[in-house]
């Protein structure tokens, strides 16, 4: 091949791609849903005289062809392993793999955010507890906090942010479970822990809160492969997982209270284990107010528990020593709210978030 | 519109293109003027009538030029056209720059109206200037309105260069060729362009931004920070003008350099040879020997080239920041040309060294954000208003960006062309570039395109100015 037969290819080949490109974004079939994002997909723009003086057609536009590009997650893969592979880069938008666990890097730690988280339950304990209220409060550090320990990546350290927390909630007592949490304990391609295998973790708080829990259960597999939120974003080939929940008649006869919704409901909801996210079968994913009636129980206890999405798949493995677990949300409910619906008269409050949402606390109200 | 984006890779370029070519050649021009002004239009739907208005009296001033050649009213012509130009671009990039500065040294407290920066309205604003210029000095008069308005808006250098002299344009606006040997050479250079600002620096912009949203402050993360971003810089500006020549070339126009391995000058005055070459072509012809160059004695020029890049600074945006880093050249050029020209003579090494790290510091001013802001960046590097040499956060970014360090290194020297010359003398290496070339483009083309897919907006970071 001469320079002038190359050029000819290089025009030609290179022309098609771009031809080619151009045919396939128009002609082939827009996704509206992007499931590995858990998304809906841009949707085209809405074209008025209005939209385009304003450049509103020209963004969405942008948004659309970058939502609907065909073979949109092949190249997706090929950006991360590049990424990976050939730039040899940590990690992609925070996350990376090791040892067949994807984590999401959170670091360095926000003082000012974790202050703020502190203040907000500062003030709810101002506002509804007494002397006749036990404070709780624990931290879940995330998956990251132990595979970053071998893999070189970054956390947050973990002795400040548990001394910070003592400081600022002194009204509280604090309930260590640092050391019961491995990464095995955790989703391999999501954020959230495994209810299987945070039985430990249950039983010390129920112990340090003075209930009793006997911890048995049978151990249930979901019949569908589960794939958790970082598998999405990371965009790679990795394995499917098995989701477990645990039952034993304590859960199978407990009855949970929606109060946004005022309606009654299972602590798991099977038709969302069919969904995008199988982890919100766990109580039903994000509620603001849910109240757990345990029916079988020897005890008036009651606990008010402050969460994230990781106390969906614990206060089932607690309720045993409780005859009622409140959960709120304050993420998705204002404190203010909160005393409208329930009572705090002679409850137990618990206070358990995750790492990254007390870093991370502008999205608590 | 981005060149690296989605609706101008695979809706607008596919398009324009297949439009052009299909076109006789009468019509060419029309198509590459319509496609112009939808392509500035999709970024700037209103700024578009700005453009378009300013072109006209451009237009007008230059015939009324050439029809009163040799008489007084053609300067008179000439100077309306230009103080129209710079009144355009004096109201929208630096009223409020000046209302502020006045505002601040008064204290009256008057309200400062927003106005919004036309993109590209710098290179534009230069190249209209140019015409006029070049018609004062003997070119003829463009006659056709929309060839004119070709040359301004023309959209591969629209609006981020290189900025292109009328004189060196306005024969291929009537006539130029067109081939595969050209068109493949185009090709080749927009992958490679759109190559260095997707897969470069637009991952340096990620090292840049976890410095500037992290509170650590070692040394080691301020060195950093500054290689990063003087390679972001580079291979954003260059990766453009790479883009737009390679652009150009497929549509038979012949673009000027911008760039030349800019660092790897061995002084500051090498640099501004290498380093947006157009813009430096620009205010030596049409600034610095009018105002007598080096001509009228060493005071003189001196003073020249304080003004020159008084100019260039205040150019590139209206803040104080880059009238700073306009002066701080002006001192090391005059530096140069004084005393350190003769150091670098007969120290070659050191002078690159120290060249090296003089540009990397004129980048920390060009960034800065206030002139507080400035001082700490360059105090930074040598270990001023640090907490520590190394920290966490600039350990882990260095072994997270270490090869894409090491490829900005690599690419923005003369390595890569050397080992293609190499290859070009055997029989072996000629074959093996030949059969390569449209598969590493094509590789580099689906990898651009992936990284476009999953990324978020990221615009070329000299639409600013």
């Amino acid at each position: 091949m001469d320079e002038k037969m190359k050029n000819k290819v290089v025009c030609i080949f290179i022309g098609a791609m771009f031809l080619l490109g151009f045919l396939c974004c128009v002609m082939l079939s827009k996704p509206t849903i992007i499931e590995s994002e858990r998304r809906k997909a841009a949707m085209f723009p809405s074209l008025t005289w209005n939209s385009i003086s304003n450049g509103s057609f020209m963004r969405e536009f942008q948004m659309y062809t970058t939502d609907t590009f065909p073979f949109r997650e092949q190249l997706r893969k090929i950006k991360t392993n590049s990424l990976f592979t050939l730039f040899r880069r940590s990690d992609y938008n925070g996350l990376y793999i090791t040892d067949g666990f994807i984590s999401k890097m959170d670091y360095p730690l926000h003082e000012q955010a974790l202050w703020k988280a502190m203040e907000r339950f500062r003030y709810i304990y101002e506002k509804y507890a007494n002397e006749n209220n036990s404070v709780y409060v624990s931290v879940i550090f995330e998956k990251n906090s132990v595979t970053a320990k071998t893999s070189g990546h970054l956390s947050i350290d973990e002795d400040v942010f548990e001394q910070i927390v003592k400081e600022k909630m002194d009204f509280a007592n604090y309930i260590s479970i640092r050391d019961l949490l491995d990464k095995e304990d955790f989703y391999q391609t999501d954020t959230h822990w495994r209810q299987e295998n945070i039985v430990d973790v249950a039983e010390r708080l129920a112990a340090n809160m003075g209930a009793d829990i006997q911890s048995s259960y049978t151990t249930h597999l979901l019949q569908r492969p589960f794939f958790g939120v970082y598998k999405g974003q990371i965009a790679l080939d990795l394995p499917s997982e098995s989701m477990y929940y645990l039952r034993n008649e304590i859960i199978d006869h407990c009855v949970v209270y929606d109060w946004q919704n005022d309606k009654t409901m299972d602590v798991y909801n099977m038709e969302k284990a069919k969904g995008n996210d199988p982890y919100e079968m766990f109580l039903s994913g994000n509620l603001p107010l849910i109240t757990m009636k345990n029916n079988k129980a020897d005890t008036d206890k009651k606990l008010i528990l402050f969460r994230d999405s990781f106390g969906s798949s614990i206060a089932p493995l607690l309720i045993e020593g409780y005859a009622e677990i409140t959960l709120v949300d304050i993420r998705l409910i204002h404190p203010d709210q909160v005393g409208r619906y329930i009572s705090f008269e002679g409850s137990d409050l618990l206070f358990l978030y995750s790492s990254y949402v007390l870093n991370h606390s502008e999205t608590l109200k | 519109m981005l060149f690296t984006s989605i609706p101008f890779l695979y809706y607008f370029f596919p398009i324009i293109t297949l439009l052009y070519f299909l076109t006789p050649n009468q019509g060419k021009n029309i198509v590459l003027l319509m496609g112009s002004l939808i392509f500035y239009a999709w970024g700037e739907p209103r700024n578009v009538f700005v453009m378009m208005i300013s072109i006209v009296p451009c237009y007008i001033c230059a015939l009324l030029m050439e029809r009163n050649r040799g008489k007084k009213s053609e300067c008179f012509f000439c100077a309306i056209s230009i103080m129209i130009s710079l009144a355009f671009l004096l109201y929208y990039k630096y009223m409020n720059f000046f209302m502020e500065t006045i505002d601040r040294i008064s204290g009256i407290g008057f309200s400062i109206p927003s106005i919004v920066l036309p993109i590209g309205i710098s290179f534009y604003t230069f190249q209209m200037m140019s015409y006029t210029i070049d018609v004062k000095r003997g070119e003829s008069a463009q006659k056709n309105i929309l060839d004119l308005a070709l040359y301004v808006v023309m959209f591969p250098q629209l609006i981020a260069g290189p900025i292109v002299r009328y004189h060196d344009l306005s024969a291929q606006i009537t006539k130029r060729t067109h081939s595969f040997d050209l068109a493949a050479l185009g090709i080749r250079r927009f992958i490679i362009g759109m190559s260095k600002k997707v897969l470069i620096a637009d991952q340096l912009g990620e090292l840049c931004a976890a410095f500037q949203t992290s509170n650590e402050s070692s040394v080691l993360f301020y060195w950093l920070y500054a290689l990063a971003l003087m390679f972001q810089l580079y291979f954003d500006f260059s990766g453009y003008s790479d883009m737009a020549i390679g652009l150009g070339k497929i549509f038979g126009f012949s673009f000027p350099e911008n760039f030349t391995h800019p660092l790897t000058s061995s002084s500051i005055t090498d640099f501004w040879r290498r380093w947006h070459i157009s813009l430096g072509t620009w205010f030596k012809d049409y600034v610095y020997i009018p105002l007598g160059g080096n001509r009228k004695g060493f005071k003189r020029q001196m003073l020249n080239i304080y003004i020159v890049w008084f100019l260039t600074g205040l150019w590139h945006g209206a803040a104080w920041n880059f009238i700073i880093w306009g002066l701080y050249f002006a001192l090391l050029l005059i530096l140069e040309k004084m005393w350190l020209f003769t150091i670098w003579k007969k120290h070659r090494m050191i002078s690159h060294v120290v060249t090296f790290v003089l540009i990397l510091i004129s980048f920390l001013i060009f960034s800065a954000q206030s002139v507080d802001d400035l001082s700490m960046m360059v105090l930074g590097l040598f270990g001023i208003g640090t907490t520590s040499l190394l920290s966490p956060l600039a350990l882990y970014n260095l072994k997270s960006f270490a090869i894409v360090l090491l490829i900005a290194a690599f690419g923005s020297g003369t390595w890569s062309q050397n080992i293609l010359a190499l290859l070009q003398k055997s029989n072996t290496g000629k074959t093996m570039l030949r059969y390569g070339e449209p598969i590493v483009l094509a590789g580099l083309l689906i990898m651009v395109s992936a990284y476009l897919v999953d990324g978020s907006f990221s615009p070329f970071l000299y639409f600013r100015f």
